[in-house]
């Protein structure tokens, strides 16, 4: 029996792969291709006090094997998303993971407090990193005692297992991760996207309507890979990694690095089966390389270094 | 209820310039499909280019199981879509919300005007099958546009179905030498009680403005760029009208790419 449980700082998901925040909506436009109970967990998009209408479009552009996006943080508000949409979710044997973001500490005190015994809500994913919001979001993320008062609030104002969602857009994350952790929270996820921008060489313009946006996918997997490598060296919190990832050998490549579970966003666009297929494809990598638990795995490219 | 198809590439056509029909074989998606509709097509097997690319879905032969897109090369995803002659096409759909062709719209008395410009008309073909179908070819009046005479597409295949239909070129190569809209807007006092259009924004934005002048109801096909095609990025925001009035921003790939063209914000 091949043991692919893990424990995400609180968070109990049958195997190490979620899908990351922003890339799923709330799940339900990918029942179509995959049954969402086989998922280890669902993190849903970045949620708000308020609803927000998001940025002004193109909000998405092409780029060597990545994509910028910039949408500003488009939702419908914590209330309607407590209140209609994880009701929703609440049937799924998956646990939900809740992206949340805000302007301000508060913000992000007052969303954590309302999903707080919110029935279906397994944790919160703290996006302290957003680069497409003029306010709040990156600000906190490149900031260690920012970083860690917005930790401290939102440990504060709920019981939920809390995750701390860093950007790479910083010199030290190192130093971010051990603020967070200090300030109490119980996992770490990373990486959001990295600061990025394409000029639209007829047009003489900015590609994207926020002029600069977020990017990710395959081209950002080596930054991730190395983000959660130093993490994992210097913090003992359990990592949620990602940036990137396609197949299994990428989610792979951020377990043995040190991550507990990965997190699968763009892939899914473009194969809207890649969580199941990367579910799968590390069941198959235990089973042929001799391993029973996936947690043995966890920062094994550490040993002897 | 969208598929994950391989579909077998049955046959491959170089219609006009740089503008490329390739049929493969489907046959539940062509069952589904509805007109207007499209499908997200992986252009390459590897990282890059990325994304999937939307097509619509141009014809539908459902006795035959097969799917036809018709596609204008403008970038490395479609170039790299017109080089794959033979094997399987990646593909994911059908997506969207299409054209309405419910009894309610051809149950109006008066014409139907089926309006397109350049590579807009490959979604208007699949729309026209349909309505040969379940309506009267006669009561639809085509107009097609484009830069030139080479590059107005399938003209025999709508004519074969029945239709009638006027050209507009750039250059007056073939019929009026002028915009496509300029016919529409001739045709509007004769009668036309409902239109489609599909095309670049310009010509989508004259039309939504002449049927709000002449208060007659109509949709469009709207184009936006695309990540996940099925709702769950927001990466294909568009500004429509909201029912309480203001403005918002909706999916083009699920609450779209089709729009009453009363509601397209321009
Ligand atoms: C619902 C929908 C249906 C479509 N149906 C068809 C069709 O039937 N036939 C057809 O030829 N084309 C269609 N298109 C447009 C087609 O998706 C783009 O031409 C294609 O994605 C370009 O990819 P590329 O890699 O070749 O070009 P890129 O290198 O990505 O871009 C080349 C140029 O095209 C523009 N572009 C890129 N993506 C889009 C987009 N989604 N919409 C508008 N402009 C874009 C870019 O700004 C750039 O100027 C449709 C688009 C949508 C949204
Ligand atoms: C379209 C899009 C929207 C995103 N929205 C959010 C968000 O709301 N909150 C958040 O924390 N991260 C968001 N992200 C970042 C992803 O969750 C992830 O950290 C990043 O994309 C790297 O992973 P990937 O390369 O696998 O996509 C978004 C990414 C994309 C592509
Ligand atoms: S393309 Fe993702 S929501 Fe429309």
């Amino acid at each position: 029996m091949i043991n692919t449980t893990v424990n995400l700082g609180g968070i109990k998901m049958k195997n190490p792969v979620a899908t990351a925040s922003g890339t799923f909506g709330f799940g339900l436009e990918y029942q179509q291709f995959i049954q969402l109970e086989k998922l280890g967990a669902i993190i849903v998009k970045g949620t708000t006090p308020a609803p927000r209408q998001g940025n002004p479009p193109p909000r998405i552009a092409e780029t060597p094997a990545g994509m910028l996006n910039a949408i500003g943080l488009q939702n419908p508000g914590v209330n309607k998303v407590a209140g209609e949409i994880i009701p929703r979710l609440v049937h799924l044997n998956t646990p939900v993971i809740i992206n949340i973001a805000g302007d301000t500490v508060e913000d992000y005190a007052l969303v954590a407090n309302k999903l707080d015994g919110v029935p279906g809500v397994a944790g919160l994913e703290i996006n302290i990193s957003c680069p497409n919001v003029k306010k709040g979001g990156i600000q906190f993320g490149s900031d260690p005692r920012s970083a860690a008062e917005v930790t401290r609030a939102v440990k504060a104002a709920t019981k939920l297992p809390v995750i701390v969602k860093l950007s790479p857009n910083v010199t030290d994350l190192v130093a971010m991760a051990a603020a967070v952790a200090e300030a109490g929270a119980d996992a770490l996820s990373m990486i959001n996207t990295l600061l990025g921008m394409a000029i639209d060489v007829d047009r003489r313009k900015p590609v994207l309507g926020n002029i600069t946006g977020g990017l990710s996918g395959p081209a950002v997997r080596p930054v991730a890979v190395r983000a959660v490598w130093q993490v994992y060296r210097a913090v003992k919190l359990p990592i949620l990694g990602m940036g990137g990832i396609m197949t299994t050998r990428d989610a792979l490549e951020f377990i043995l690095a040190g991550a507990t579970a990965v997190a699968v966003g763009t892939a899914n666009f473009v194969n809207p089966r890649a969580t199941i297929e990367i579910i799968e494809g590390i069941e198959n990598y235990l089973r042929e390389q001799g391993f029973n638990n996936i947690n043995q795995l966890t920062g094994l490219a550490h040993a002897g270094i | 209820m969208a598929l994950l198809v391989q579909g077998e590439i049955v046959s491959h056509m170089e219609r006009a310039p740089g503008v490329f029909m390739v049929e493969f074989i489907a046959p539940n998606l062509a069952t589904v499909a509805r007109p207007g509709q499209f499908l997200h097509i992986r252009c390459s097997e590897g990282n890059d280019p990325l994304l999937r690319r939307p097509i619509s879905i141009h014809a539908v032969d459902r006795d035959r199981g097969r799917v036809g897109i018709l596609f204008q090369v403008v970038g490395r995803g479609t170039a790299l879509l017109a080089r794959r002659k033979d094997g399987v096409i990646d593909v994911m759909g059908p997506l969207g919300r299409g054209f309405s062709t419910g009894s309610h719209n051809l149950m109006r008395a008066g014409s139907i005007a089926v309006v397109g410009g350049g590579i807009g008309a490959a979604p208007l073909f699949f729309l026209l099958q349909e309505l040969a179908r379940c309506g009267d070819p006669a009561r639809v009046k085509v107009l097609l546009g484009a830069r030139s005479a080479n590059q107005i597409l399938i003209k025999e295949e709508i004519e074969n179905l029945g239709y009638t239909m006027e050209l507009a070129t750039d250059d007056g190569s073939v019929g009026h030498r002028g915009q496509v809209t300029e016919l529409l807007l001739k045709l509007l006092p004769e009668g036309v009680s409902y239109v489609y259009a599909c095309g670049p924004a310009p010509m989508l934005k004259a039309v939504c403005a002449f049927l709000s002048e002449a208060g007659i109801p109509g949709e469009v096909s709207l184009e936006e760029r695309m990540a996940c095609g099925v709702g769950a990025c927001l990466s294909c925001a568009c500004q429509v009208k909201a029912a309480g009035g203001g403005v918002h921003y909706r999916r083009a790939c699920v609450d779209g790419p089709v729009f009453p063209a009363g509601e397209v914000v321009w």
